[in-house]
């Protein structure tokens, strides 16, 4: 009786979380979009939509991790665009430090980045978004420091990263998304720090009572984002093949919509990387549809802005109506 | 113990005192560094007067915004509000409408922006900060889509008086703005019902709640006239720079919201003060104005916005850690 009523129940338990309606709405869009636009079913269309997952796929993996237990981070998006033109500058023609190095150190600069949120937020106790909105501005101001220099990536390492296609159709970015969604998933649902962050997400005083070290898994959800978005960062540049100071810039309104709308509650304690994972997918097609059906560029930001304010009401209305049952 | 209640109700009224008065201290010892350190432009008749004229529009938004943010909400749209206004304002001055008529339909558009973002989060419930940084980026999104990007001209008496007017030949029209919106929110806050529903609802909405205090109407209204005051302030950046742009109050509201931080408003709510918040805008005005001067690249600015956000909103936390520890 038990053991029936359990498979029953986790199939109805998936059923409850928003990923069946994500996976509607995403077979509604693919064929908006293929029907509207003939060029949308195509396979250079389908392999640039994957391709262009890439830095919003692996910024959503770190942002995922800090909004379950609770948090907040606007600042993905500066953070990419340091550890991108930081290392960018670093591999310039006359600097020349060795690939691995460089790498190391855009990792480095951004779990800084991460330690340093995380420790604003939980030593000195202020609201998350008020201060990554401060280390928004911050790192964004430290990018220009190297806004002359303009470095192109003549690397060869770094240039393959983010474009190298796995058998001519699969690209690789979307496999660095792919083992990182896994990896994280197995975290959060296995280890302790998971089921400690989903703790915390859910009730952080009760987290504090049951003992959990409330602020030492907090700073580590904020180094855990940090550090993918320097994985993003060198993204950007192996893309783009040069260091901008702007890169990045709004990516964290694409980022939190996508992360919203996959499920993950905004006061934390809920959310997983599938839901997050159709997100992903559902943005960036109606991303590239609204290039393939000509919207205007203007338009486009507000439909984006339009995107989150829709997500975020559906998310405050659901989790309110499941407060009233209780 | 009424004698008890009135030494603590004295030393807290003495506290608050003092700390905008520290706070009016240190911008006055800041304006004779600046003046010192950044002779001969900084104290000049040619700063000082676009200083206090750029100054208007922030300090009237904040006068506003410090009311939202005493009953415990937040808005971040009114920079995209700003921009939006901006817009509004100078395509329809191009299609030849009166000002007069111009002046009023960008104050409706601000009503409207101010009660969507009130109805999202009074109706829906939506966390105000993300709810406002939505709408920041839609309503600079239909700026951009009605100029196309581009800035447009706007010329106009009315629309040209609201910026650089001056009544008497002598006062700024936009500091008698100033002064007036910062009058009237001294006097709702501090000597209104509304003034105290407001707080009340701040300090503890649930007790305000249930002691018959309407709090969505509320703080729906307080979101409304926000709206309305950002597209007063997108009309009188309109009017100083003759153009309107979608570009423009990109980045206001870290120096707003710092600001008022600045000057002793709690962010969740129930604790401020106006005299506060116009100490705060005029020391970070002076602040960014000093490092302009100072030919610093704009980048470097913002930087020093992020940073001084952080270290304000750190420093109260601080203090009201160590005054929680005291007790």
């Amino acid at each position: 009786m038990a053991k029936t009523t359990k498979s029953y129940s986790a199939f109805m338990n998936f059923l409850r979380t928003p990923t069946p309606t994500l996976i509607g709405i995403f077979i509604a869009v693919m064929l908006l979009f293929s029907l509207t636009s003939e060029n949308f079913l195509t396979i250079q269309n389908i392999k640039g939509i994957f391709n262009n997952f890439a830095v919003f796929g692996i910024l959503a993996a770190g942002v995922t991790v800090v909004m379950i237990g609770g948090g907040f981070d606007l600042a993905i998006g500066s953070t990419a665009g340091l550890a991108g033109i930081v290392s960018a500058v670093l591999l310039m023609k006359g600097i020349e430090l060795p690939t691995p190095l460089v790498i190391f150190i855009a990792i480095i600069i951004g779990s800084t980045v991460g330690l340093i949120n995380g420790l604003i937020i939980t030593k000195v106790g202020i609201n998350p978004i008020i201060t990554t909105l401060g280390t928004l501005a911050f790192f964004r101001g430290i990018c220009y420091f190297w806004a002359d220099l303009n470095p192109r990536i003549y690397n060869i390492f770094i240039q393959n990263l983010g474009r190298i296609y796995i058998g001519g159709v699969f690209p690789i970015t979307t496999l660095y998304i792919i083992v990182a969604f896994v990896i994280l998933t197995l975290i959060l649902k296995f280890s302790r720090f998971g089921r400690d962050l989903f703790t915390i997400g859910g009730n952080e005083p009760l987290a504090r009572l049951a003992g959990i070290p409330v602020d030492r898994i907090k700073i580590i959800s904020y180094v855990i984002s940090g550090f993918f978005a320097s994985i993003a960062g060198l993204l950007l540049i192996s893309q783009l093949g040069s260091g901008r100071p702007e890169y990045g810039t709004g990516a964290e309104l694409e980022v939190l919509t996508i992360v919203v709308l996959g499920g993950v509650a905004v006061g934390g304690g809920k959310g997983n990387y599938l839901g997050v994972f159709i997100a992903l997918a559902i943005i960036q097609t109606i991303s590239n549809g609204m290039v393939l059906i000509d919207v205007p560029v203007y338009l486009r930001m507000v439909v984006k802005g339009a995107l989150l304010v829709l997500v975020i009401a559906i998310d405050a209305l659901r989790n309110r109506k499941q407060l009233q049952l209780y | 113990m009424a004698d008890i209640k009135t030494t603590t109700a004295a030393a807290g009224k003495k506290q608050r005192l003092n700390n905008t008065a520290i706070l009016f201290i240190i911008l006055i010892v800041l304006f004779c560094v600046f003046s010192y350190v950044g002779r001969p432009f900084f104290f000049s008749r040619l700063n000082l007067i676009p200083m206090l004229n750029n100054l208007s529009f922030i300090g009237i938004i904040a006068a506003v915004l410090t009311m939202v943010m005493v009953s415990g909400e937040i808005d971040f749209s009114i920079g995209g509000n700003v921009g939006l206004t901006a817009c509004l304002t100078a395509l329809l001055l191009s299609k030849g409408l009166p000002g007069w008529l111009v002046v009023i339909i960008a104050l409706a558009a601000g009503a409207v922006m101010g009660s969507f973002n009130g109805m999202l989060v009074t109706i829906v419930g939506v966390n105000s900060i993300i709810a406002t940084i939505g709408t920041m980026f839609i309503w600079r999104g239909i700026g951009y889509t009605l100029t196309n990007g581009e800035s447009i001209l706007a010329m106009n008496p009315v629309i040209d008086y609201i910026g650089r007017g001056f009544i008497f030949k002598v006062i700024p029209f936009p500091i008698v703005l100033l002064v007036v919106v910062f009058v009237i929110t001294y006097v709702v806050m501090s000597h209104s019902k509304w003034g105290r529903k407001i707080y009340a609802i701040g300090a503890n909405p649930l007790a305000s709640f249930l002691s018959g205090i309407n709090v969505k109407k509320v703080k729906f209204v307080s979101f409304l006239i926000c709206g309305m005051t950002a597209s007063l302030g997108g009309l009188i950046l309109t009017s100083l720079s003759a153009v309107g742009m979608p570009q423009h109050g990109q980045g206001l509201e870290l120096v707003i919201v710092s600001s008022i931080i600045l000057g002793g408003t709690a962010l969740g709510g129930g604790r401020g003060n106006i005299l506060g918040t116009l100490a705060g805008i005029l020391i970070l005005s002076v602040l960014y104005n000093f490092l302009t001067i100072m030919n610093i690249y704009y980048f470097y600015i913002q930087m020093v916005q992020g940073a001084v956000l952080i270290l304000v909103v750190s420093t109260y936390e601080i203090r009201q850690a160590r005054a929680r520890r005291r007790i």
